[in-house]
Formats: C-alpha cells, sequence, structure tokens
C-alpha cells in the first residue's frame, strides 16, 4: 500500500456521469481501485479520508457556491496534481453556456425570484480553474472511459500522460466517415478537441463539441464556413458556448468580435 | 508484363474465385462517397467507384496500430501481427502510384518491418478510371502505372484489358486462366489507343508542373501561405486522406492490471501545432502559415528534390475534402500566378 499512489475522487455540480463512467468501468474496476490507495470516492466508498494528503484529486463538476469553492482549495492544498475530468470542471458545463455574458443576476432572479438561499452563496457557474492552478485536463461531457483508463494507467506510474492535441476531424476521417461539414450541417469537429474516437460523427450527428476547444482552433474559419452554410450568427454562437462555456469567452470571443467588425 | 483479356462478365465469377485465395477487399458505398471495405458479397464492388475517403495507405499503415509490446523492466518484442492475405481490387492508378512513393519511404531508406510484412502480403489489383472535375493525375502524370501492382485492368466497352505484372499476378490469373484469354488482336490493341485518348481527353484540370520546385522555392515568401493560413482549420484532414502522407505519431500505453503495455502508432499530420513542438517548448513551426508551406512543399519540391517526382498523385483528395478550400489545385494556380477564387 505504501508505495501506492493516494487519490481522491470528488464531484461539483454536474451530472455525477464522469465520475459514473469511472464506476461504469466494469472489467477494469478492481485495477482501478487497486492502483492507487484510494482516499475519497463518495459514489464508490463507504469510507472516506479527507485529512491526508493526496497525490493526485480527480474533480469533476464546476464550482457554482462558497461552500464548493472553500473545498476545491482544500482539496487543491492537499494534491500533488489536479486533474479536472469532464466538460463541467474543464470548461464550466452546459451550465455555464452563458458564461460571462453578464446576465446571470436577471437569469437568477427569472429562476428563482427573490428567493434566499441561505446555506451558502451561490454564483455563475465556473470551471476549476478560475480558482486553483489546474495541471491535467481530460474533458469530455462525459470522459471517454477508454481515454480515461489510460491516462490513469499512465498517472499513477508517473508518467505524463498525454492527451489528443487534435481536433475531432482527425478520428472522424480514421474511421472514414463523410464529412458532415461539408454535407452542410452544424458540426463543430473541426473547433472540438479530439478523444471522442468520433463518436456522434461515426453515427452521422454532428459534433456539439462537448470535449470543448482542441489546442489550436480557427474559429474565424470556422465561423464563416457555417455562416456560408446558411447558419445565423446568434445560433452558431450558442452551439459552440453550449459546451465550451468560460474557454468560449477565453479563446474565441474577442477573435470572433474581430471577425464580426470585417 | 503478359496481357490477357476478360469478357466482362466474367469479373464477377472471378472475384468470387479470388474470396477463396484469401480476403478481398474493393471499394463499395458509403453515403455519397466510397471506401475500401471487405467484401463477402461481390454485388457490393463498385466498379464505377471514385476516389475513396481514405487513401489503401490505410491496409499498409493503419490508422492505429501496435509497433510493440513492453514490459516497464525494459523487456520488448515485436508484436505478432496477424495480418491476413489480401486481395486489394480495383485501386485506381493514382493510388497505386501513391503506393510506389509511401513505398520509397517505407522500404528504402528506413526499411519498416510491419509495412513491408503488409505489403509483401497483399496482393494490388489495378482498375482503370474515368476521371472527375477534382482529378490531376494527367498532370501529376500519374495517370498510368507501369509498376506497382500484380494485375491491372483496362475497362473497354465490352471486355477487360488484363496487365499481369508480376508472379504473383501470374498465379491469380492462372488460378482462373478459363476466364483469361490470351488472343489479343489488333483490334484489341486499337481498342486500347482510342480508349487512352478518349480518356485522356476527360481530365477538366490539367496544370503543367515542369519547374515547379522551382516555383516553390521562389515562392517561400509569398503573401499565399498567410492568405491559406486564414482559412485552414488546422484540422489535419489533407493529410489523413493524402495517398502520400506518411507521417505518424508515437505514444506508450501501459496497461492498469500489469506491467506490460504497447507502443502504438497513428496517423499525425504535419498541420497540427503540436507536430513541430519539441522538447523545452520550442515549435518549429509555431505559425499555420509555416505549416501549410511545409505541406505543400512535401508535395510540390521536397520529394522532387529527392525521388524525382512530385508527392503529389493527383487523386483529388485534398480538393475532395477540406471544408476550406485549400487543396494542391489552389496551390499551383496561385504559385503559377493564374487567378484563384477564394
Amino acid at each position: 500500500m505504501a508505495d501506492k499512489p493516494k487519490a481522491g475522487f470528488y464531484g461539483f455540480t454536474g451530472c455525477a456521469g464522469c465520475l459514473l463512467t469511472i464506476l461504469n468501468c466494469e472489467d477494469e474496476l478492481l485495477d482501478i481501485f487497486n492502483a492507487a490507495d484510494v482516499k475519497s470516492f463518495l459514489m464508490a466508498n463507504r469510507a472516506n479520508f479527507e485529512d491526508e494528503p493526496l497525490d493526485v484529486a480527480f474533480i469533476e463538476g464546476s464550482i457554482t457556491t462558497e461552500e464548493q469553492l472553500e473545498k476545491l482549495k482544500k482539496i487543491r492544498e492537499k494534491s500533488k496534481i489536479v486533474v479536472a475530468i469532464g466538460t463541467c470542471s474543464c470548461y464550466g458545463g452546459v451550465q455555464a453556456m452563458y458564461f460571462g455574458d453578464g446576465n446571470f443576476e436577471k437569469r437568477w432572479k427569472q429562476v428563482y425570484g427573490e428567493g434566499k438561499i441561505e446555506l451558502t452563496e451561490a454564483f455563475e457557474s465556473k470551471p476549476i480553474d478560475e480558482f486553483v492552478k489546474v495541471d491535467f485536463y481530460l474533458p469530455g461531457c462525459p470522459i471517454d472511459k477508454k481515454q480515461f483508463l489510460e491516462f490513469y494507467s499512465q498517472l499513477v506510474r508517473g508518467i505524463p500522460p498525454r492527451l489528443p492535441h487534435y481536433p475531432v476531424c482527425a478520428e472522424c476521417k480514421w474511421n472514414e466517415n463523410e464529412c458532415l461539414l461539408m454535407k452542410g450541417k452544424l458540426c463543430l469537429g473541426p473547433i472540438t478537441r479530439g478523444g471522442c474516437n468520433a463518436r456522434c460523427p461515426s453515427d452521422n450527428v454532428p459534433c456539439v463539441g462537448c470535449f470543448g476547444p482542441a489546442d489550436e482552433v480557427n474559429i474565424n474559419s470556422e465561423m464563416k464556413l457555417l455562416l456560408e452554410r446558411n447558419y445565423s450568427r446568434e445560433e452558431i454562437i450558442r452551439r459552440i458556448r453550449t459546451f465550451a462555456g468560460a474557454s468560449f469567452v477565453r479563446q474565441f470571443s474577442k477573435l470572433l468580435g474581430e471577425e464580426a467588425k470585417k | 508484363m503478359r496481357v490477357f483479356k476478360m469478357r466482362k462478365e466474367d469479373l464477377r465469377e472471378y472475384l468470387e474465385s479470388l474470396k477463396k485465395v484469401g480476403e478481398l477487399w474493393a471499394p463499395v458505398r458509403k453515403g455519397d462517397k466510397f471506401v475500401y471495405d471487405k467484401i463477402d458479397d461481390v454485388d457490393k464492388v463498385e466498379l464505377k467507384a471514385l476516389r475513396t475517403i481514405l487513401p489503401p495507405k490505410k491496409f499498409f499503415i493503419p490508422q492505429r496500430n501496435t509497433v510493440l509490446k513492453y514490459r516497464l523492466n525494459n523487456e520488448y518484442a515485436d508484436p505478432v501481427e496477424e495480418v491476413p492475405f489480401r486481395i486489394l481490387f480495383g485501386l485506381h492508378p493514382c493510388d497505386i502510384n501513391g503506393l510506389l512513393i509511401l513505398d520509397r519511404i517505407y522500404l528504402e531508406r528506413f526499411p519498416d518491418p510491419l509495412y513491408k510484412k503488409r505489403r509483401e502480403n497483399t496482393a494490388i489489383i489495378g482498375l482503370s478510371c474515368v476521371p472527375d472535375e477534382k482529378c490531376l493525375g494527367k498532370s501529376t502524370n500519374t495517370h498510368y502505372v507501369e509498376e506497382g501492382f500484380d494485375i491491372a485492368l483496362t475497362d473497354l466497352d465490352d471486355k477487360y484489358l488484363v496487365w499481369v505484372s508480376s508472379s504473383l499476378g501470374d498465379d491469380l490469373v492462372r488460378y482462373r486462366i478459363d476466364l483469361f484469354d490470351e488472343n489479343i488482336t489488333e483490334d484489341d490493341m486499337k481498342q486500347y489507343v482510342s480508349w487512352r485518348n478518349w480518356r485522356d481527353s476527360q481530365y477538366k484540370l490539367y496544370y503543367d508542373l515542369t519547374g515547379m520546385p522551382d516555383i516553390m522555392v521562389l515562392s517561400w515568401d509569398s503573401p499565399l501561405w498567410e492568405e491559406l493560413a486564414d482559412d485552414c482549420l488546422s484540422c489535419g484532414m489533407c493529410s489523413m486522406v493524402c495517398p502520400t502522407c506518411p507521417c505518424y505519431n508515437v505514444k506508450d500505453i501501459t496497461e492498469l492490471s500489469s506491467d506490460e503495455g504497447e507502443r502504438i502508432r497513428y496517423w499525425d499530420s504535419c498541420m497540427y501545432r503540436e507536430f513541430a513542438l519539441v522538447a523545452g517548448g520550442h515549435n518549429f513551426r509555431e505559425a499555420r502559415a509555416e505549416r501549410i508551406k511545409l505541406w505543400y512543399t512535401h508535395k510540390l519540391k521536397s520529394f522532387g528534390h529527392e525521388f524525382g517526382k512530385p508527392a503529389c498523385v493527383g487523386c483529388g483528395r485534398c480538393i475532395d475534402t477540406c471544408p476550406a478550400d485549400i487543396n494542391v489545385a489552389r496551390v499551383i494556380k496561385a504559385l503559377k500566378g493564374e487567378e484563384v477564387k477564394v
């Protein structure tokens, strides 16, 4: 037990689908728990130990309350490595699709009226790296089981894991699919990080961008191509924002603003 | 080279027989496109197929495969790759020329045992084609083949001319010699020549590529590369579909349950920023324009310097694939000073 890295699995605001994906690795479940000394995994363990330092913390979900933020900071302090798993944790998730538009208060009122939350203070949904340093990002909605296992296997052995830098188009072509963008569909494959084995386009469903942006994205060219295919600017931005969340604002909005001026 | 002829109605039976010799792979329809697929039902074979989405390079350097197996204590072993004997049917001349280019890279300078084994274990049966508006084969002089196949069929109206270019090809013909006729007449020859003239007149795209390497050198600082970079999505699809793009990346995947692992190689593209990223964070081609220039330099210049011909075989896949309309035809046109519609 002494040699094994100490790991913790945590969930904040999200559907818990990423943690569930890990638990759904039925054939590998014993290996996952044997490879590390799992100190905390609420969904899987009865006994969890929150006072011990960790080698690696896997964190699902976005941060939406002060209470979560405190907990997140504590996890960061006691962990050598923090891995954001899933699109909520990496980019804020669908609950952050309007991230940074300045209308959070308005939306809050629409849902809760004048209602107050007593337990903690709630705020606009944000990815964990708005608050703490993140060492690795494992995106996906949910994460890809195979990719998680590869990643986990390297990490617990102290080998730096490598995640795909290329967009969905690479794997889509490996699978020899017809290009949906070329067929006039609103496909976000060219701007979305690969690693899902082009799951949706391989079933003839355009990519919705659930893995977030790829390393290098030419958002202006993607926008131009989609506008040429008669999608409205609002529709395109809404589609990109759905999963890109905070990264939309960080990576794209300035570029698209420039594009709009042209 | 021996020549036979075969009645068209006998091809079906011949393909049926070939299935007993090995796995038969041929173009089949996929949506509006074509792909090489394993053939169980020979009626699915598309004899009039245009370019397949992926070129036949996928048979020799698969999209993703294991190159060695290891243990974390430094032991390693070559993978035991069981590749069945395959017969690839229906390769057009451009794709056969593409394989000849991959051969230079994978068999000559740095012989690749996995590629070699797969190449030796595969029979190539070519099939003549009629170009569409994206075919550049006449410009790249890859619209005919003289080597690189075992058998090649030329589709004349009522029959196929059957060119046999290897002893394996000869065996495959002998296997059903009853379907082949060695009695080539003067009329057959005339029919063939007239077919050539007609077929060669069907190319809608034609560029004079003489001196293209020089033009590439002189275009090093051309504003073209920046213009293309504005459009390029960096999606890498051009590399995936190009019959002569040979590059791959490598990663090790260790099993979770043991100390055994596999070294995997998978197709890569020099269009990706990570491609030229080295330890320490330096990137030799940080700018997208630099990467596009490299890609086209490889196709139109460098390969020519080393091997005496361009690395573009004119298959038209980049024209057919790139959503942003960046392709060999556009680059050649732009560099040769012809007006380019963007």
